[in-house]
């Protein structure tokens, strides 16, 4: 994606400069003013091919949504094209109810698209990646059948009169108006909600699903959000599609058409939104362009699509993306300013204490974790240390809910933390970093730790849609607050780079930054000063006392001993899967078992 | 009737069980699933069709020809398709890529071969109690699926075919051959695909529009019988075979292709892993 | 007339516009004739545009090379569909706003002509339909729109009279495909049957690409149909359902699409007899007699073009409605002197009886359905060459 896109998106309409906004609408205000002209050129061909490119537009902008951003591979999409345009049809001719008008019917398609596009959309919430590609293809071949078979109402083969649009849309450039004024109310919804917490948890979905669960982004509810908006736009371009072809029958909505649809997408760019725009149009235009060459048109889009893939996997998005290739300061250092903390974690209702009692956890018949007991206290830092595959990492995988225990409960204050639930967490008060950073590398390091803010949003996501006043100050609000973190974990003047961009040990802080968003009473470490560097672990040292002093209880599972040794009050020594000993540093390092078992080797 | 749902639910059974022993293969070395599965079934059909019809080969050489032409498509799959995005499989590239290595293909066949079905030749000269069309892909089954069992076992080549399918990482510390297995494994799922399309060629005639039709039959008995699982595939194709079928004759054709993919639909939400494959790990 | 601000106002405009199509009419002479010709001629459907365009290329080559219509000669322009209907709709727009095209010709398939036909209306395009779909013709909603084939009502009516007077079969299967044109025309054919006292006891939409076939066939056998009507221009469907009845060892008739009798069938059948006691929808202009004989005028039509235009892996019907649709809008051109949509549409509506090729049209202002019901005859199958075929045991 491109990042200066997603940076300047994440910040929202407020809170930013007025020249970088200007920058990032420019492009758009360009290509959808240059069309707006196009009536001067009197010719009905060019309405009418630009205006097609308008409608696909529309639909392509919500399924970017499913595709380039939440990483759905709907390939059948064409099916909510047919289910929109028929509805449209349908009811504006009055084949099985009173006629309305075109208009009402429109509207009544985006809310049947919607609704179709849960149904379509669903089984994604079970299935991944090919299987739900099977399944769409599926779902395309029935509403198609359906279309055929249910005559009384669709006309069956013969088809039905495509709505026509009265009033000032009436005329050939009225109605290209119509569908122009539609193409940019869509790419001004689906960007706000690409810009908002919701396009952002999507992200996290695609390119790094159990941050995103850390993080509070609770998939299915967000998924049925996004397919319905897909399958409104998706609606609406169905009966914008229809008017443009006069007629519509079944052997209108082709394969390759939802091969259009979804491969302007990735040929545009995962995650933007201008690309898949330029994509759009441009894969309209061509095979009007390349006339003689219309036999082999499906041909020549597979093998573009293959070229992109192979050559530019980001994209048209990423081939505009200049921002990215300038070169960062080399020889970077990280500088945490601790003295942000308090501000940042000042708000935290109760010092609250992690009680881990009596858990057990079998995979299969082998005991990850066997009858295992112990406390992480408010304000304290607890080390929890041990060999490899004594089952550290699967202590904070209970804990953060991705494994249910057999037995045993976790409770963080007086409250038990439900067992699963890994999306409950952040709200809980817990926080968490993996071993290997889980990121999104296409958006901004300020995003990235935007994401871990996602429980702080009250807005609904039609607020977001239409980016009213609530919604609008909550990003405001939460953009400070994400750069605030950023100062504090000591990344802040990178907030606006590509998260992949980054070094490894920049990673690791901006994943402490992300998961001190939610202002947790607990913080969960994993392995944090791996791959760093001793100058860097001093300071990783310094930053987790200053979030225990905040009040915060930290537990960290750690390799490097001195960095344990130097901040911890407290330690835990597991051994398959049971505690070996626990206690202080200094009697830790006394005890024969622990020098034998872990620290002799 | 039930003559004719045995015979066609047999011997579609046998060409779906085939097409999902040909992901399979292509899935194993390389976690990808490819598109070009349903490709290689068509192609099957169509260089049989080409060189023992059209050129006049005799049957053998039409039929080892086909399987090497098939083999190379395999090949160049492994080559053009998927070596480029194994670096980024998290991204699902490979959808794009081997979706778009199938539609060239599928394309090219149509502009170049023919955009109607075209006929399949017969093979031998004599029938085994029942037309070739309908023992020749059973018995490719079989010999397939009990071939890839022998090699499973009892060979060296097998066995470190197992090991990459189960760890590609530890496979490639142990030292084995990753890359060259991988390309092994597809120009062999390219010839079972091949196979699948040579043998029922005088059922599914050589034509181009085959492409969709065997990658989707030919994925639901991998859905249904687990990712790899070969013998769960066999009874699910089978299986799936006969049920369209029965259902040809009771609900109508084009009602049948509706309900195996409700069934196909249904099943999966209930098991996505499968109706013989094992829960996957968790992924953290 | 009424005086009305819009006739006042229409009124004035074609007065001013009066100098401006002074000149064009002078400038016209040199003014090639743009002859818009709009099909799939690729894809899964091309085989018909292919064997219209050959009519096309000749006919057009032939008045050229004999000096044009007063000097003006004729320009093919050709745009490829693909079958596509959105294709189609672009194409359709691009002939008539940017080519400006004086006539168009085409398409062939029904989704695309369902959706082209409104466009060439809207822009004023004299217009030569060649699909059969009943409502493309329509002179209050269409006035441009004249169609040169049949509709499919009258394709079916033939069809019904010789299964039902001719085979004097009574109890009817109908089958078809389960493309657009196929549950059409599978429904409106049993509703046809029924209408006319036959007693349709199976009636079956089947996939395009079934593999196997029979168990629709099996059911039409057990519920004792003497005949069968087939509506589907897939083949590959088509030399199904032939094998399979051969395999059954079943000898009823079946008759309908033209596509049963195609060259693409006759490959893939399994046994040549299959093909026996199987009638396609035939022209009499197109139908060789019991002598092996065509009309005269086709068979002279066949030696003119002999080496020029091949015939035999294509339809002869094809060819010459082609050239019919050619010759119409080159004499309106030429009667008239006037490329401009309304004397074309004007002479058009005046034909009472036009002898073409193809057959002896019948436009009237109120009939642009011109094609007489009275030609079309069913054929055997079998018989196909120079893309004729033998009319059809049991007519007069």
């Amino acid at each position: 994606m491109a990042a200066e896109e997603t940076i300047v998106s994440v910040a929202g309409g407020t809170g930013i400069g007025l020249v970088p906004l200007l920058r990032q609408v420019a492009p758009f205000a360009a290509l959808f003013g240059l069309a707006a002209l196009l009536p001067l050129t009197h010719n009905a061909y060019f309405g009418l091919v630009i205006g097609r490119a308008a409608v696909y537009w529309i639909l392509v902008s919500g399924l970017n949504l499913v595709v380039g951003f939440a990483g759905q591979l709907a390939l059948g999409w064409v099916a909510l094209l047919t289910v929109g345009a028929y509805t449209t049809s349908v009811l504006a001719a009055g084949t099985a109810l009173p006629a309305i008008s075109p208009f009402l019917a429109l509207g009544a398609a985006a809310a049947v698209g919607a609704v179709a596009g849960v149904v379509v959309g669903l089984p994604a919430l079970r299935l991944r990646t090919f299987y739900f590609a099977m399944s769409t293809f599926g779902f395309a071949t029935i509403v198609t059948q359906i279309a055929l078979a249910w005559r009384s109402v669709t006309g069956g083969g013969i088809g039905v009169i495509g709505p026509v649009f009265g009033g000032p849309f009436g005329s050939t450039w009225g109605f290209y108006y119509f569908c122009l004024g539609g193409a940019v109310l869509a790419t001004w919804l689906s960007g706000n909600v690409a810009r908002s917490r919701f396009g952002r948890g999507l992200l996290a979905i695609r390119d790094a699903e159990v941050a995103a669960e850390a993080s509070g982004v609770f998939k299915p509810g967000l998924l049925v959000l996004v397919f319905l908006f897909a399958g409104a736009t998706a609606g609406v371009s169905g009966g914008l599609f229809a008017s443009l072809q006069t007629y519509i029958t079944p052997d209108a909505f082709t394969f390759d058409l939802s091969l259009l649809f979804f491969i302007a997408i990735l040929i545009g760019g995962r995650g933007s939104i201008l690309g898949p725009l330029l994509s759009t149009v441009l894969l309209t235009l061509l095979p009007e362009v390349a006339a003689p060459l219309v036999a082999w048109s499906t041909f020549l889009y597979a093998a573009l699509l293959l070229v992109i893939v192979l050559a530019v996997p980001g994209g048209i998005a990423n081939l505009l993306d200049f921002a990215s290739r300038k070169p960062l300061e080399t020889g970077r250092i990280i500088r945490p300013d601790v003295s942000a903390l308090p501000v940042l974690l000042s708000g935290h209702a109760a010092e609250r204490q992690l009680s881990f009692e009596g858990v057990t956890l079998a995979f299969g018949g082998v005991r990850a974790i066997d009858g295992l007991s112990f406390t992480v206290e408010p304000a304290a830092v607890h080390g929890l240390i041990g060999p490899n595959g004594s089952g550290k990492t699967t202590v904070l995988n209970v804990i953060s809910g991705y494994y249910r225990p057999g037995e045993g409960s976790v409770r963080l204050g007086e409250r038990e933390l439900a067992p699963g639930a890994a999306h409950s967490r952040a709200a809980a008060g817990v926080g968490r970093t993996f071993q290997t950073p889980r990121i999104v590398g296409e958006a901004s390091v300020l995003a990235n730790v935007m994401i871990g803010g996602t429980t702080r949003g009250r807005g609904t996501f039609l607020e977001a849609v239409f980016s009213l006043p609530r919604h609008r100050r909550e990003e405001a609000a939460l953009r400070e607050r994400a750069l605030l973190a950023l100062k504090a974990v000591g990344l802040e003047q990178l907030a606006q780079v590509r998260a992949d961009r980054l070094q490894h040990s920049e990673l690791r802080f901006l994943e402490i930054a992300r998961a001190l968003m939610p202002e947790p009473s607990l913080l969960l470490l994993d392995e944090p000063a791996a791959g760093l560097a001793p100058d860097e672990i001093a300071l990783l040292g310094g930053l987790i006392i200053a979030i225990s002093r905040a009040g915060v209880a930290v537990l960290l599972v750690e390799h490097h001993t001195d960095l344990v040794f130097g901040v911890c009050e407290n330690i835990t020594v597991l051994n398959l899967g049971r505690e070996l000993t626990h206690g202080t540093p200094a009697e830790i390092v006394a005890h024969q078992d622990v020098i034998d078992a872990y620290l002799g080797s | 009737m039930v003559e004719s749902i045995l015979s066609y639910g047999l011997a579609m059974g046998a060409v779906y069980a085939l097409m999902a022993v040909t992901y399979n293969v292509m899935f194993s070395t390389s976690r990808v699933f490819s598109f070009t599965a349903g490709a290689l079934g068509m192609l099957g059909g169509v260089f049989g069709a080409l060189f023992i019809g059209r050129l006049g080969l005799p049957s053998g050489v039409g039929f080892l020809l086909t399987l090497g032409c098939c083999a190379l498509i395999g090949v160049v799959t492994e080559f053009v398709a998927v070596r480029p995005v194994l670096k980024s499989l998290d991204q699902h590239l490979y959808v794009l890529s081997t979706l778009a290595l199938t539609l060239m293909i599928q394309q090219f066949t149509a502009i170049e071969w023919s955009t109607v079905p075209q006929p399949f030749p017969r093979v031998l000269p004599f029938d085994l109690f029942v037309r070739e069309r309908f023992w020749m892909p059973v018995l490719a089954c079989a010999v397939v699926v009990g071939g890839m069992e022998f090699l499973y076992r009892h060979s060296m080549v097998g066995r470190a075919f197992l090991a990459i399918a189960e760890d590609n990482f530890a496979a490639r510390a142990l030292g084995l051959p990753e890359r060259g297995l991988r390309i092994g494994s597809y120009a062999l799922a390219g010839m079972i695909g091949g196979l699948a399309g040579f043998t029922s060629g005088g059922i599914l005639l050589a034509f181009f529009a085959n492409v969709p039709t065997l990658n989707f039959y030919g994925f639901v008995p991998v859905a249904l019988g687990g990712i790899g699982n070969n013998r769960g595939a066999v009874v699910a194709g089978l299986a799936l075979g006969l049920f369209q079928q029965a259902a040809n004759y009771l609900v109508g054709g084009v009602f049948a292709s509706v309900a195996i993919f409700s069934v196909f639909i249904v099943a999966l939400l209930a098991a996505p892993q499968g109706l013989f494959g094992a829960a996957p790990a968790r992924r953290v | 007339m009424k005086l009305t601000r819009r006739s006042v106002l229409a009124g004035t405009t074609a007065a001013a516009a009066l100098p401006l199509v002074a000149v064009r009419s002078a400038s016209a002479a040199a003014e090639p004739i743009r002859f818009g010709w709009l099909t799939a001629l690729t894809g899964a459907n091309s085989a018909p545009g292919i064997g219209f365009n050959r009519g096309v290329v000749y006919a057009v080559d032939k008045i050229n090379a004999a000096g044009g219509v007063h000097g003006r000669k004729i320009e093919i322009i050709t745009r490829d569909s693909q079958g596509d209907p959105a294709k189609a709709v672009n194409a359709a727009v691009d002939l008539a706003s940017n080519a400006k095209v004086h006539a168009v010709f085409g398409p062939v398939n029904s989704g695309e002509s369902l959706a082209t036909t409104p466009i060439f209306t809207r822009f004023k395009i004299p217009s030569l339909g060649i699909c059969v779909v009943d409502s493309l013709i329509n002179p209050t909603k269409f006035p441009n729109a004249f169609r040169l084939s049949p509709d499919s009502s009258q394709w079916d009516d033939a069809n019904r009279h010789y299964i039902m007077d001719i085979l004097k079969a009574k109890k009817v299967a109908v089958l078809g495909d389960n493309t657009g044109y196929g549950t059409t025309a599978t429904a409106t054919s049993t509703a046809a049957f029924k209408k006319a006292g036959a007693n349709v006891v199976y009636s079956a939409v089947i996939d395009a690409n079934a593999q196997d076939v029979s168990p629709d066939l099996i059911h039409a056998r057990d519920a004792g149909a003497e005949a069968i009507a087939v509506w589907s221009d897939s083949t590959g469907l088509d030399a199904r359902l032939m094998n399979a009845r051969g395999r059954l060892g079943w000898d009823v008739s079946m008759s309908g699409h033209p596509a049963l009798g195609s060259g693409d069938v006759r490959h893939l059948l399994e046994k040549p007899e299959y093909w026996n006691k199987v009638y396609v929808v035939g022209y009499r202009s197109c139908s060789f007699d019991a002598a092996g004989k065509l009309p005269p005028k086709s068979a002279a039509f066949v030696k003119e073009v002999a080496g020029k235009v091949k015939l035999d892996d294509t339809l002869l019907w094809w060819v010459m409605a082609a050239v019919d649709a050619v010759t119409l809008v080159a004499e309106a051109v030429g009667k008239t002197g006037s490329s401009d949509p309304a004397p074309i549409i004007g002479y058009w509506n005046k034909l009472a009886k036009w002898e073409g090729l193809y057959g002896n049209y019948h436009f009237t202002p109120e009939e642009h359905n011109g094609y007489p019901t009275d030609e079309i005859v069913m054929s055997a199958a079998n018989s196909s060459h120079d893309g004729a075929m033998n009319i059809a045991p049991g007519y007069a």
